[in-house]
């Protein structure tokens, strides 16, 4: 009996009685049946049982600490309508809030942050932690966290680019299909069959077999991006001008003016080959979007409400905009957090094939696949670039699952 | 019902269309890929003599429309050709695979929907609990990490430090269905990982969605237990989401396994499309993408299908 | 007392040699220090490692690149899988002995005319194929053939473009005609592809039915997937120890080590370096590091600027820190490069060039020369070139900054590599498999109009004693014409060696070999099956 495990009965015991003398039900079912659960782990595991879960709980603790102290501090510095939204936010959605916001911090001034330059060559091989390098050396000798770091900035980017373009691509043509129907929803809905019967990971290794190579420069990427911009943009059109011909004019003048800035402009934040991985991206996922919006709001569109405002003679931008998708928000949302995390998988797994982002750039899916067999031995390298994925995806559906519960009107 | 028949039969008519584009989207992008399949065969032993040689002995000198349709004319006899490389028959070629495919891919959908409906139902009912947590946590943490890793997880732990399984799932011909199920487990399990997420999740948020509707509220006015609210009354409105996402995820079972197919040595259909796209094979990748395309219709239809007949409003338009 | 302590070292010595960690050399040293003579020492070398192969058991060998494509055509063998497989049942008309000699095969012996223009191989009278048929020299002409002419397909073609014709002499032998002579073509004779198969009546070669007459016969074959064999009784040489053999294609390196770790399998090819280390921990696996022939180069194109400058190559070659490339890329598994590709393992191997060392300031100084400071340039690398290819690339990046030179590393897909950068781009990373002299080597490579001149070199000494030394019997004065030509190859040429990759694959402990493994592919030079056993 050392005095650890003296002290963490002691605790546990005096914890719920507690509990149970301030009338905290929750509190003390919680607190005591882990006490309980504690003996059978202390008698089967031993005290290094018991540690890990002293360890686990404190963990926790310290995440609902720092989750309800970052709540409590947004809601300091926010407005006061934010305010009041911020209050109900749970607090696994604060802590989620929490992680995006630290990665945001990290991936904007990684170059401050992080100690050693992405591709710096410091040490030896999987060298140690140490003071110096906090997760240790990667196979080369390159910092561990100064990866991670600049890891975030990289892959978070790219994952974002891309998911959010399938996202405008695929909700924007889903809806509109849905609103339009007839030939126009069936034309939509086949060609987003042929882009998902192709399997996705051999799609990706087809086109970028095509575009990676030598095709990977400036004038292809742009041409691609503008083409991918003005194929979502026709769709807004398509919306908003219905049958005048004017508006169709200045719709599409405006429009290639947008798509030309939104392709340089991309192009000025990522390289070519990697304007066409999110394109790649864009492409595959978009479809996936899509299927997912049209059924989601094919059960809208047969609701007596559209009836109404159909014969009230709106527009279909409006019946769009102010009917359907507020109330096919919530499994899109649901579907982005999915999304997002599936993109870094679909990065890794082309990576696995010998394409995706260029080295020496860090990115976390390839941090895990270059590793990845050091883990049959048991050694943790691959599991911190794999953890620092997980934490995010987490992360962002902790804060969906807020916003899921706040879109459903749900009181409870 | 008759409309819905009706709607079958439609959709299988578009479905055949749908494969026409398919076949020439593929014939044209392995036309386009670098390199042809004369230089990866002969690898890096190859020279512009020989290449010479090996094209014309397959018949690559001919113009690649010419041998598009001399293919299209073979498959809508259902003969799909012989594979250029090997010169044997595309259907002796990845017909086993195929079976073994779908296989495995049976083995984790008999787990992993039920698995995933049943937690969707239950976090739905628990939401914002402890329970909800934890299972998100899981679900989430075990989709997060590529699928190869995953397949790394479990062997570490099923097969070298536990012995329980074995690390390679190669298959021989006499095996009984438990050996088989046994050999054959981790990569099931490696996909029911990757798969119940999306699939628990989206029941969730198609369940909870419809919580705040009017008839929802009357049925919990009335004091119809939280269970019954669910299962009776928000559950059969929710179904059209949900089918959606099953028939992704099963088509993903078919069709996108060729990572776990490599890593745990499982003679699947994935391993021969990607070995037939690195050697210009287009005969087999052809056949290949167009069993997955076929596949990936089909359970896009029943999709349908079944969303209609879970919707009486979409049953019977206005 | 201490001959007790001379006791123990005697009997470790015993364990090493029946385990097969020592070489006969080592072990009359070591035996002749522990105090036995030279007599006993003989004695027992033969008692403990050579009497020790025992018949029986089914051998599985997991091996890395399988391909679902691959076919029994010996004119387009080209996957790892397959050269494990050939080789265990079908055989050629000579072999690479364990030690790096050059030994019988399907011919016991060959001789050739003083101009080295004419070879005549005599054929082995006991060789069979599995279908029970006598090898004819008819065979083997057509197996050559298949090599040869207009319509051949052969990826080998070139290796022959010299032949002038192969004629059977009716007394099972057959002649060999050269355009010029050529002292190496009985090594050129194991090259992978030109494995025997039956021929057909019109003298086309059958190797479409995967009859062969090696140490094993196929019983199932599913390619890129699996084959098993069993033992061939006729075979018409020593060894094939084991009943069964079943080779495995596993592809990913995570597969393989598991299975080996497992006991799934007895022996794998290829391990991933990086958990070298941690494998090593395992008391139940043994792990074979053989310097081999292979080697990577990093050709620049000598006619392409910046490259067409002879002191902008070398200052490439200097700003390499080979040594910091050797530990961290490959884990002390290779040797180390000197710019010439003429590996220790090949015979006539220079020992006294020296050795290029890492000097960014004289690299520095070069590039002031050619005025070209501060010099940008781009090298294109794919991860399939070997495990490492693209870590290599940047970490030599890192180290020529130190030149004030700027490399961009442009990592491009793997499929195609060899069909779109390989012999376009001005410089790019190629792994070259191993080659049994440097003759082949360099008149495949270097040769002024060879068709794979990757660094399209050109140098008139350097041509002229390729030549000269290809029809050279006399093997000192050959021995210094290739010395001359490493020389030229090192401060002229276009091509930059980090290091030759060893062979380094792993057994179980229960699986011996004798004491060397031929450095010409890995698993003893593809013949494993046929030449290791279970202990007994």
């Amino acid at each position: 009996m050392s005095i650890f495990v003296v002290g963490y009965y002691t605790l546990l015991l005096a914890a719920s009685c507690l509990a149970a003398y301030f009338n905290k039900r929750t509190w003390f079912l919680l607190v005591f049946s882990l006490t309980l659960v504690s003996f059978i782990l202390g008698i089967v595991g031993g005290a290094s049982m018991l540690r890990g879960v002293a360890t686990a709980a404190g963990m926790l603790a310290l995440a609902a600490m720092v989750a309800y102290a970052f709540r409590e501090f947004l809601i300091a510095i926010a407005s006061n309508d934010m305010a009041k939204e911020l209050r109900t936010a749970p607090l696994t959605a604060a802590f989620g809030m929490f992680v995006i916001f630290t990665y945001a911090i990290a991936g904007i001034f990684a170059p401050w942050i992080a100690p050693f330059g992405e591709a710096e060559v410091i040490s030896t091989a999987f060298a140690v932690a140490d003071a110096d390098m906090l997760l240790g050396a990667d196979q080369l000798g390159r910092d561990m966290f100064s990866r991670i770091i600049y890891g975030a900035r990289n892959t978070v980017a790219l994952a974002l680019a891309g998911t959010v373009m399938a996202f405008v691509l695929g909700a924007l043509a889903g809806l509109l299909a849905a609103t339009t129907g007839g030939w126009f929803d069936q034309v939509l809905g086949r060609t987003s069959d042929v882009i998902m019967s192709i399997p996705s990971l051999i799609f990706a290794l087809l086109m970028l077999s095509i575009f990676g190579g030598a095709l990977a420069n400036s004038t292809t990427s742009f041409w691609l991006m503008f083409g991918f911009a003005m194929v979502t943009g026709l769709l807004v059109v398509v919306a908003k001008a219905e049958n005048n011909v004017l508006s169709w004019l200045v719709g599409l003048a405006i429009l290639v003016g947008v798509s030309t800035g939104f392709s340089l402009g991309m192009l000025t934040i990522f390289n070519p080959s990697e304007v066409i991985l999110i394109l790649v991206v864009g492409v595959i996922y978009s479809p996936r979007v899509f299927r997912l919006t049209r059924a989601v709001a094919g059960n809208v569109v047969v609701m007596d409400y559209i009836e109404a405002a159909k014969l009230r003679g709106e527009g279909k931008w409006y019946l769009i905009r102010r009917e359907i998708l507020p109330n096919s928000t919530a499994p899109l949302i649901a579907e982005f957090g999915l999304e997002f995390c599936f993109v870094f998988l679909l990065v890794a797994g082309l990576s696995f094939l010998g394409l995706g982002i260029q080295p020496p750039t860090a990115d976390w899916g390839s941090m895990v696949r270059e590793n990845a067999t050091l883990i049959s031995f048991g050694d943790i390298t691959p599991l911190i670039p794999a953890a620092a994925i997980a934490l995010l995806t987490v992360a962002v559906n902790f804060v969906v699952d807020w916003m899921l519960h706040r879109s459903s009107g749900l009181k409870d | 019902m008759g409309d819905i028949l009706t709607l079958v039969g439609k959709r299988l008519g578009i479905g055949l269309f749908i494969l026409l584009v398919i076949s020439v989207i593929i014939f044209f992008m392995v036309e386009l890929l670098p390199g042809d399949i004369a230089q990866a065969v002969l690898g890096q032993g190859a020279t512009e003599e020989n290449l010479a040689a090996l094209r014309k002995e397959m018949g690559l000198d001919k113009p690649a429309i010419v041998r598009y349709l001399e293919w299209l004319g073979g498959a809508v006899t259902l003969d799909f050709g012989n594979s250029i490389v090997t010169d044997e028959r595309v259907t002796t070629l990845i017909g086993q695979r195929f079976m073994n495919t779908l296989f495995l891919a049976a083995y984790a959908a008999v787990i992993a929907v039920p698995l995933a409906i049943v937690l969707g139902v239950l976090v739905a009912l628990l939401r914002y609990t402890v329970f909800d947590r934890v299972a998100n946590v899981a679900t989430l943490t075990s989709i997060s990490s590529p699928e190869f890793f995953l397949g790394y997880i479990l062997i570490l732990y099923f097969s070298v430090n536990w012995g329980m399984f074995p690390a390679i799932a190669s298959l021989s011909q006499n095996m009984t269905l438990p050996e088989l199920l046994h050999r054959t487990f981790l990569p099931a399990l490696t996909l029911v990982l990757v798969v119940t997420a999306h699939m628990m999740r989206m029941t969730r948020a198609a369940i909870i969605n419809l919580l705040a509707s009017p008839y929802i509220e009357m049925a919990r006015l009335k004091g119809t237990p939280p269970w019954k609210v669910i299962v009776r009354h928000a559950l059969p409105n929710a179904w059209a989401p949900i089918i959606n996402v099953v028939a992704l995820n099963l088509a993903y079972l078919i069709t996108g396994v060729v990572l776990v197919e490599v890593v745990f040595v499982y003679p699947g259909i994935g391993q021969a499309l990607v070995d037939s796209v690195s050697k210009r094979d287009f005969p087999v990748v052809q056949a290949c993408c167009l069993i997955f395309a076929a596949t990936f219709i089909l359970l896009n239809l029943a999709a349908d299908v079944g969303a209609i007949l879970t919707n009486p409003r979409l049953r019977h338009p206005k | 007392m201490t001959k007790v302590k001379d006791q123990i070292l005697i009997d470790r010595l015993a364990d090493a040699a029946r385990e097969g960690k020592v070489s006969r050399r080592s072990f009359m040293n070591y035996s002749m220090a522990a105090g036995l003579t030279a007599s006993a020492a003989t004695g027992l070398w033969t008692t403990q490692a050579k009497a020790a192969p025992s018949r029986g058991g089914t051998f599985r060998l997991g091996s890395h690149d399988g391909n679902t494509g691959d076919t029994h055509d010996p004119g387009t063998y080209v996957t790892y899988s397959m050269i494990m497989l050939i080789h265990t049942f079908r055989s050629y008309l000579t072999l690479i002995e364990p030690d790096g000699s050059l030994g019988p095969d399907v011919a016991t012996e060959w001789s050739a005319t003083p101009d080295a223009k004419e070879w005549t191989f005599k054929l082995n009278d006991k060789a069979t194929f599995h279908s029970g048929a006598k090898v004819t020299a008819n065979d083997v002409v057509a197996s050559l053939n298949h090599h040869r002419g207009e319509s051949s397909t052969s990826a080998a073609k070139a290796l022959l473009s010299d032949v002038v014709d192969i004629v059977d002499n009716g007394d099972n032998s057959i002649t060999v005609t050269l355009g010029s002579g050529n002292a190496d073509l009985p090594w050129l004779m194991t090259d992978y592809h030109f494995a025997i198969c039956p021929a057909n009546d019109d003298g086309s070669l059958n190797w479409q039915s995967g009859d062969g007459c090696g140490p094993y016969r196929l019983v199932e074959t599913e390619f890129g997937v699996q084959y098993s064999l069993v033992r061939h009784d006729d075979w018409h040489l020593e060894g094939a120890y084991f009943d069964e053999v079943v080779i495995t294609v596993l592809n990913d390196p995570n597969a393989r080590q598991t299975a080996l770790v497992t006991g799934d399998v007895d022996a794998i090819t290829q391990l991933e370096l990086k958990t070298l280390s941690l494998l090593q921990r395992d008391p139940n696996i043994e792990i074979d590091n053989v310097p081999s022939a292979a080697a990577i180069t990093m050709p620049m194109m000598c006619d392409t600027a910046p490259f067409d400058n002879v002191d902008v190559r070398n200052a490439m070659k200097l700003s390499m820190n080979r040594q910091e490339i050797i530990d961290k890329i490959t884990f002390n598994t290779a040797t180390m490069g000197n710019d010439f590709q003429h590996s220790p393992a090949m015979p006539y191997w220079p020992d006294d060039i020296p050795q290029r060392e890492y000097d960014p300031e004289q690299a520095k100084a070069l590039l002031a020369k050619a005025g070209a400071e501060g010099i940008s340039v781009e090298i294109k690398v794919a991860d399939s070139v070997f495990s490492g290819a693209v870590d290599m690339c940047i970490l030599y990046a890192e180290q020529a900054k130190a030149a004030g030179i700027n490399i961009t590393v442009n990592r491009v897909p793997s499929d195609g590599y060899y069909s779109d950068v390989w012999l376009k781009d001005p410089w790019c990373v190629v792994q070259w498999g191993a080659r049994p002299t440097p003759d082949v080597m360099y008149s495949l490579a270097y040769k002024d109009d060879a068709a794979w001149n990757e660094s399209r070199w050109q140098n008139e000494r350097f041509n002229e004693l390729l030549l000269q030394a290809k029809s050279e019997l006399d093997n000192d004065k050959r021995a210094e014409m290739y010395r001359e030509m490493a020389m030229l190859a090192r401060d002229d040429g276009g091509t930059l060696i980090p290091f030759f990759p060893n062979f380094v694959y792993a057994r179980r402990k229960n699986v011996r070999h004798g004491p060397d493994l031929a450095a010409s592919w890995q698993v003893d030079g593809a013949r494993g099956a046929s030449r290791w056993w279970f202990e007994g």
